[in-house]
């Protein structure tokens, strides 16, 4: 039950940072879908793993709250796109997780299939580099999590790679484009 | 690390010292170091670090920080095609380590090639090119310095962890994906209208006889796609810097080293292409003799584009032409005598 609504949250938070264009938005979908995919990775492969992954997202979403386009920026006018996005790319991550897929693991099977092709759908849809970093954090989070899948696979080392990832993405600051 | 990884590994960085001692001034040197050597650190990080899982961490990293560097092109188009290659590569590992039927390592093994070319900058994930942008920012960081390291890995690890049925997959796509760059980069180094995009398109087509190499499964393919890799850092990567002198420098010009430049570039004999390319087809002959005869037809595509581009060489003087005759001495020598090479690399 637990994982399930931690799936939950997760799709919740990917779902925010594909509707939102400002930091508030974006930070909390950070936030979210860390969140969910944390406790949900702690069910499968411990303690560790998921505290650093907090930890990551944690940082990805405080560096977010502070830089980017100011505000929410949820649902500009426009959004019709990104809302189908949402509800289509959950639906078929469930199918794909529960229906296609069997097995233990499947609220992770659903978080990693739905953060992954919701944040790389952001990236290419998107001109802003803020959008694009925070989506990249996520992709960061949401690959070192797939590593949960293989229990012979150590989950620890992606994990603090992906944490450290996820903390630069979200801290980094472009200067202005220059000609070369 | 892998023995064909180590030796790349020697190969990419000695590129880059190449391009740092013989390319012409118009190259920056800080942004070459910086943006070249940020490639070949992110390629030995893919070659040596345990799991792919990190491998994947790693391009993503690379792929945001040379996306910040900065260039031409923005940063959103910059950072594209890194961030498509991680998640495809991502769900084609989900793919491959979930419970369910059959299809579902196929598709895997579908997203490990489609992966790799949207990494390496392939057709059909073809990076834009911006034909007045430096070459340490341009998307050659990822065609030169990561790509082959990169190309090692997936075919190794693909080997070790897809299934029988869906290798089979695995080496159709690659040799799909392949023959489409090839015939695409040969065609479009002839015909297009800039000189920079027909350098850039002969990349694609020699990276195609590498997907071929490796999809042939068979010991003379990995050992071709090895030389082709080899022809692309020690020869097709100098020449083309050699030829980024501004234009007002260079003019076309039709003379012997010119015909050497392109014979070098088309893979004729006695250079290190010719050797790679009988070794393909030995392959593919093996493997299905048609496949070689569509090979066949596909390298006499290499001729035209290579004219055009040893003419575009012009006749470089100083510092620049003895780079040239070095790197015509060095594939001279691999062509004839490639079998050194080879067995540092396992082959």
């Amino acid at each position: 039950m637990i994982e399930a609504i931690a799936a939950a949250v997760t799709w919740l938070g990917a779902s925010l940072i594909v509707l939102a264009d400002g930091r508030r938005g974006l930070a909390l979908g950070v936030a979210l879908a860390t969140l969910g995919l944390s406790v949900v990775v702690w069910q499968d492969a411990g303690p560790v793993p998921a505290l650093l992954l907090a930890a990551g997202g944690g940082l990805a979403a405080g560096g977010r709250a502070v830089a980017g386009p100011a505000g929410w920026g949820l649902m500009p006018p426009g959004s019709t796109p990104r809302i189908v996005l949402s509800v289509g790319a959950g639906l078929l991550a469930l199918w794909i997780a529960l229906g296609i897929t069997s097995g233990p693991g499947g609220a992770l099977r659903f978080a990693v299939l739905t953060l992954v092709g919701m944040a790389v759908a952001r990236v290419l849809s998107t001109e802003s580099a803020e959008v694009q970093l925070t989506a990249a954090a996520v992709v960061a989070i949401a690959v070192a999590a797939a590593a949960g899948l293989d229990a012979n696979a150590p989950a620890v080392w992606p994990s603090a790679a992906a944490a450290f990832i996820a903390a630069g993405t979200g801290w980094l600051r472009l200067g202005v484009p220059r000609a070369a | 690390m892998l023995p064909e990884a180590e030796e790349l590994l020697v190969l990419v960085a000695a590129g880059l010292v190449f391009a740092f001692v013989f390319a012409p001034t118009a190259i920056p040197r800080r942004s070459l170091v910086i943006q070249g050597g940020a490639g070949v650190v992110a390629g030995a990080a893919i070659a040596v670090v345990p799991t792919f899982d990190l491998a994947l961490l790693v391009l993503l990293g690379l792929g945001t920080v040379d996306a910040a560097m900065g260039g031409l092109r923005t940063f959103a188009v910059r950072m594209r095609a890194p961030v498509l290659a991680v998640g495809i590569f991502a769900l084609a590992l989900v793919f491959l380590r979930v419970e369910g039927p059959d299809v579902l390592a196929r598709f895997a093994a579908v997203g490990l090639v489609a992966g790799l070319a949207a990494a390496v900058g392939l057709l059909p994930y073809i990076h834009p090119f911006e034909a007045d942008e430096a070459t340490p920012a341009s998307p050659l960081v990822w065609t030169v310095f990561v790509g082959p390291l990169l190309a090692a890995v997936v075919v190794a690890r693909a080997q070790s962890f897809i299934p029988v049925d869906a290798g089979e997959a695995f080496a159709a796509m690659l040799i799909g994906i392949g023959l489409l760059n090839m015939a695409w980069g040969a065609i479009a180094a002839w015909l297009t209208a800039s000189k920079e995009a027909a350098w850039r398109y002969s990349f694609l087509a020699d990276w195609g006889l590498v997907l071929c190499g490796f999809g042939l499964t068979l010991l003379d393919g990995r050992r071709a796609a090895m030389l082709i890799l080899f022809s692309i850092v020690t020869c097709r990567l100098p020449l083309y810097l050699v030829a980024r002198e501004p234009v007002e420098k260079r003019s076309p010009t039709e003379g012997p080293l010119n015909l050497l430049v392109a014979a070098a570039l088309a893979g004729s004999a006695p250079f290190v292409g010719f050797a790679a390319r009988v070794l393909l087809l030995r392959g593919a002959t093996q493997l299905f003799w048609p496949l070689a005869l569509v090979i066949a037809i596909a390298m006499l595509l290499w001729l035209p584009g290579s004219f055009r581009l040893g003419r575009s060489m012009g006749l470089p003087r100083g510092r620049q032409a003895l780079g040239v005759a070095i790197v015509l001495a060095v594939n001279v020598v691999a062509g004839l005598y490639p079998l050194p090479l080879l067995t540092v690399a396992g082959l």
